[in-house]
């Protein structure tokens, strides 16, 4: 695998690079294409509507038969705002009798607490079904090779799958809650959201059906088409359209909250202009559905590396502990591998954000929101420690490894050093004695970390440095021996300093130029980022060829400190999750839709940090004790026995013990 | 003698020697390329590790780690200058401390090696850090308590956002300004156009200046008793402000802004700060009661023909956004 055989190794990195690529194409490529089918639609509706107030104009007198309004957001090929037919009421001026509330607890706590939980757990359930189709993949192609592996690999998707199972319909009570909560809460609110969203909440609850019936019949037809290698396909085929509907799922759903932050398809007084289309397809909604794809990756991986490494802390056996050490090795893959292009996601995010209203951008990154951005900015940098922990501490136990661990310290070095770069405020705390100490607001050194272009370069460098451990660790166990080894460790050489070098000098030049050019910047920075990724992936896995090994994984052995690394990374990852979640919802203060419906109930206001830090520790912590529920109750099935190779096929030695 | 003990020496007597005898000659009051403090503290580093190396002393973990934190320690205490305020000290030691534990984390073995003096101070093996530990910290303990209810006169820090996020429109003299789409009426060009010659014998660029020169003598009247005639926030009332008037030469102040944000700040002053912003301790007047309208905007482009910063625009280029 995965440090059992080659070519797994090779199909699993193909396979995550591919499901990457196919994300991410729509997302890169969807402007362009956008803008092109969008002046095409442009141009048909105002035809039409010319034709329409012709046709009025003929026929003279009286009132105007359609009334059109202008969009709040789109535009026309020359920059006025789109026309449309009103085609529902204006959003409504809410009062007291609009809200409900009871006397426990303030209504917009509730409903906070509601959406996070549904969130996290619908977040699980969309990412569990990307990791059994990869691993169901892995294993049927490894199957000729490696059966005892390709069964554990099967073994490994469907006992996901059965945690996942309880956990879908775990979701979808939750979502019955969270609608309950809106329905009985904020009922004015809900009402208007209903009206201009009435097409696509039916679509989604259709969706649900779907979902649920291909689940159900991937689930329990498991066994029955594991037999027949062509039934194998189909079932692993049926996992792909699982995620399909899964995402498109998700992508609806996305709609109401880039809806309500960034409007579009509705007039100001917040009438809907007839195209249900420019409704969800809002500015914000193509970010926020990448970006949330990568964020369940990585949240499915940490909770499937958390109960991983649960167990491998707790095994009675060496056969269960080389098991689990091995699950946490396959989660912490995925995880890391959805960790490392998130912040682009998230930078893309921000980008609309701001271009959508600056005053939404400044509140984040400048304003109020700016506190919790620092904390965010100290969370993203505990992930990637403990990334690099695990890794580092996976990789010792790696026979042959002693080549590369001299280069963790320096690695580390580096981390701490970026690290530090990335989470110096603008701002700082202080007080006036300081304040005359440091002779002005800026300090004259670390002062100039505090602005995007040292940030930029910070995040780029963490993110290079932890590919670059990633790729030690590919190597740990193998000596190259293909012919042109000195060539291609000087390529991967090449390209990382190159890379390095051209982060930091672009870095260094952004502070020579106006702000506008500067944000430009961070796109070769990003480029050079990525190119290590794929380029030193694949001169590093075609390096593997022919090499010979210094030994196996020995599975079971992993660190103490490595295995609680993982704990880390994915309870910071669902406080962050929810610090996220939390900043992008806030950040539109006193309004349910952004400058068209105003919350008018007593809880339109903005939380200190410290209650909002509370609420999601307490958010934190529940959703936790829930997974602890689900996981236990998917492990009360009986057990299954242990995967055993079919008799006459040679197992091979390092399952022998 | 015991290895260990002669590198913590090394460390230890070197950092003495160090600090008072070299260290005062690499601050001299004019530093250099050479002769300056962080020089300094490349070079205190290379003396322990040229002389662990050449000694071939190899500490063990437990020892390195604590010279790296140490390390960490001294340069953000003493080397790092103007001295950087506590929040941020701490953070950075946070940050340091983090990266010397992922330090002797990183495989098990050398794990393994670090604890193995803590452990067996614990239980008893080294007894003379043993009967160290147990006195120093009921010590330091009782000194912390003490420091935390000794009774500090200091004003207590502020989270003060400096640059809010601005309304959507601002009314000044009557009249509404949209602030996402208002741009300076007397920035005729890029102001970048103008800055590599002397500009006021360029015949084109003599309207540019005209409108800049008179910016600039509001300016002198008006501002820089508090901005500084240099317009890095050290004007001669500055010290008695906090927070202390914006320095406009930093990259993160009016380099970041709108030219539309500094209308606003500069027409309703401290007064016209949201609560984030704590308008009460801001001490800038609502300049729309003292200046006209145009007289504002040359202000603003002075700040930035001086500065040599471009404003933010936010064009149909689609590279906005941070």
């Amino acid at each position: 695998m995965l440090g059992k055989n080659k070519r797994s190794i090779t199909a699993f990195s193909l396979g995550l690079v591919l499901a990457m690529a196919i994300y991410l194409v729509p997302g890169m490529t969807s402007d362009a294409i956008a803008k092109e089918a969008f002046a095409e639609q442009v141009f048909a509706e105002e035809a039409f509507a010319k034709e329409v107030l012709a046709e009025e104009a003929v026929e003279g007198e009286g009132e105007p038969e359609v009334e059109w309004g202008q969009d709040v957001f789109y535009k026309d090929w020359e920059g006025n705002p789109l026309k449309g037919p009103v085609s529902g009421f204006p959003a409504p001026e809410l009062g007291e009798s609009d809200y409900n509330n009871y006397e426990f607890a303030p209504s917009r706590m509730l409903l906070w607490v509601a959406n996070q939980q549904h969130l996290y757990f619908g977040s699980f359930v969309l990412a569990v079904p990307i990791f059994c189709m990869l691993i169901e993949f892995i294993g049927i192609r490894s199957r000729e090779d490696d059966p005892v592996m390709a069964a554990k690999y099967d073994r490994l998707a469907q006992d996901l799958m059965k945690v996942s199972l309880t956990a879908y319909s775990w979701t979808a009570i939750l979502g019955g809650i969270l609608l309950f909560t809106f329905i009985t809460l904020f009922p004015g609110f809900f009402k208007y959201m209903a009206g201009i969203f009435r097409p696509v909440m039916h679509v989604y609850a259709l969706m649900f059906l779907a979902e649920s019936g291909v689940l159900y019949v991937y689930y329990y037809g498991w066994d029955k088409m594991s037999k027949d290698p062509f039934l194998k396909w189909i079932h692993c085929s049926l996992s792909v359209l699982l995620n399909l509907i899964g995402t498109i799922l998700m992508y609806l759903a996305n709609s109401w909250a880039t809806f309500m932050q960034a409007p579009g398809g509705i007039d100001s007084q917040g009438r809907f202009l007839g195209n249900i289309w420019h409704v969800i397809h809002s500015t914000l909604w193509n970010p926020v559905g990448v970006h949330r794809i990568l964020g369940n990756i990585v949240f499915g991986g940490g909770i499937v590396g958390a109960y991983a490494a649960y167990h491998y802390l707790t095994a009675k056996t060496e056969e269960e502990r080389a098991h689990y050490d091995w699950v946490c090795y396959v989660a912490m893959f995925i995880c890391i591998f959805g960790l490392i292009p998130l912040p682009f996601a998230g930078y893309w995010l921000m980008k609309e954000v701001y271009a959508f209203r600056q005053q939404m951008g400044i509140t984040l990154m400048g304003g109020i929101m700016a506190w919790l951005f620092i904390i965010q900015a100290v969370m993203i940098g505990l992930l990637f420690f403990a990334a690099n922990s695990y890794l580092h501490n996976g990789m010792a136990r790696v026979k042959g490894s002693h080549r590369y661990m001299k280069y963790c310290k320096y690695m580390i070095l580096l981390l701490i050093c970026t690290f530090t770069m990335w989470m110096t405020p603008h701002t700082i705390v202080m007080t006036p004695a300081e304040l005359k100490v440091m002779g002005g607001a800026q300090h004259p050194i670390v002062g100039h970390f505090g602005v995007m272009s040292a940030k930029n370069t910070a995040v780029n460098l963490m993110i290079t440095t932890t590919i670059l451990c990633f790729l030690l660790y590919q190597r740990a166990n193998k000596k190259i021996t293909v012919p042109w080894a000195t060539v291609g460790n000087c390529w991967i050489a090449a390209i990382f300093v190159g890379a390095a070098l051209n982060i930091i000098f672009l870095g260094v030049y952004g502070y020579a130029l106006p702000a506008n050019q500067r944000v430009g910047l961070s796109v070769p920075q990003v480029t050079s980022t990525l190119t290590t990724l794929f380029a030193g992936t694949a001169i590093n896995i075609s390096m593997f060829k022919d090499s010979e090994s210094y030994g196996d994984v020995q599975w079971g052995s992993q660190s103490k400190v490595g295995t609680y690394a993982i704990f880390l990374l994915a309870i910071s990852f669902t406080w962050l999750m929810g610090l996220m979640g939390y900043i992008r919802s806030a950040v539109r203060l006193f309004w349910h839709v952004t400058e068209v419906v105003r919350d008018n109930s007593v809880d339109a206001y903005t939380l200190t940090i410290g209650e909002a830090g509370k609420m999601l520790t307490f958010n934190t912590l529940f959703v936790w004790t829930q997974f602890v529920v689900v996981f236990w109750v998917g492990s009360l099935t009986a057990k299954k026995a242990a995967a055993k190779a079919p008799e006459g096929v040679p197992v091979p030695a390092q399952q022998q013990q | 003698m015991n290895k260990g003990l002669i590198s913590f020496l090394v460390f230890v007597v070197g950092l003495a020697v160090f600090h008072n005898a070299i260290f005062p000659i690499f601050t001299p009051s004019e530093p250099g390329w050479i002769l300056n403090r962080y020089v300094y503290f490349l070079v205190f580093v290379a003396y322990l590790i040229i002389t662990n190396l050449i000694l071939r002393l190899k500490p063990p973990v437990a020892m390195t780690a604590l010279f790296v934190w140490s390390l960490g320690f001294y340069f953000y205490k003493s080397i790092l200058f103007p001295p950087i305020p506590w929040t941020l000290f701490i953070t950075y030691m946070v940050m340091w401390s983090i990266g010397v534990f992922l330090y002797v984390s990183q495989d098990p073995e050398t794990f393994r090696e670090f604890r193995k003096p803590i452990v067996k101070t614990i239980v008893g093996e080294y007894k003379f850090a043993q009967i160290i530990v147990m006195i120093a910290m009921p010590i330091l303990v009782g000194f912390a308590t003490y420091n935390s209810i000794y009774p500090a006169y200091q004003e207590p820090v502020e989270l003060r956002t400096v640059h809010p996020a601005p309304p959507a429109t601002t009314k000044v003299h009557g009249k509404t300004y949209p602030l996402e789409s208002t741009d300076n009426p007397f920035r005729i060009d890029e102001q970048d156009n103008y800055k590599d010659s002397f500009p006021f014998l360029d015949a084109d660029k003599h309207e540019y200046m005209k409108y800049v020169t008179e910016g600039g003598t509001i300016f002198f009247q008006n501002c820089h008793y508090c901005h500084g005639d240099q317009l890095n926030g050290l004007g001669m009332f500055s010290h008695v402000f906090n927070p202390t008037p914006a320095n406009f030469i930093d990259p993160g102040t009016i380099a970041m802004l709108q030219e539309a944000f500094l209308f606003w700040r500069v027409a309703k002053g401290g007064p016209g700060l949201p609560n984030e912003s704590t308008p009460w301790s801001s001490a800038m007047p609502p300049w729309e009661e003292h200046l006209k309208t145009e007289e504002i905007w040359k202000v603003i482009l002075f700040e930035y023909w001086y500065t040599g910063w471009h404003p933010r625009t936010f064009g149909t280029e689609g590279a906005e956004g941070e």
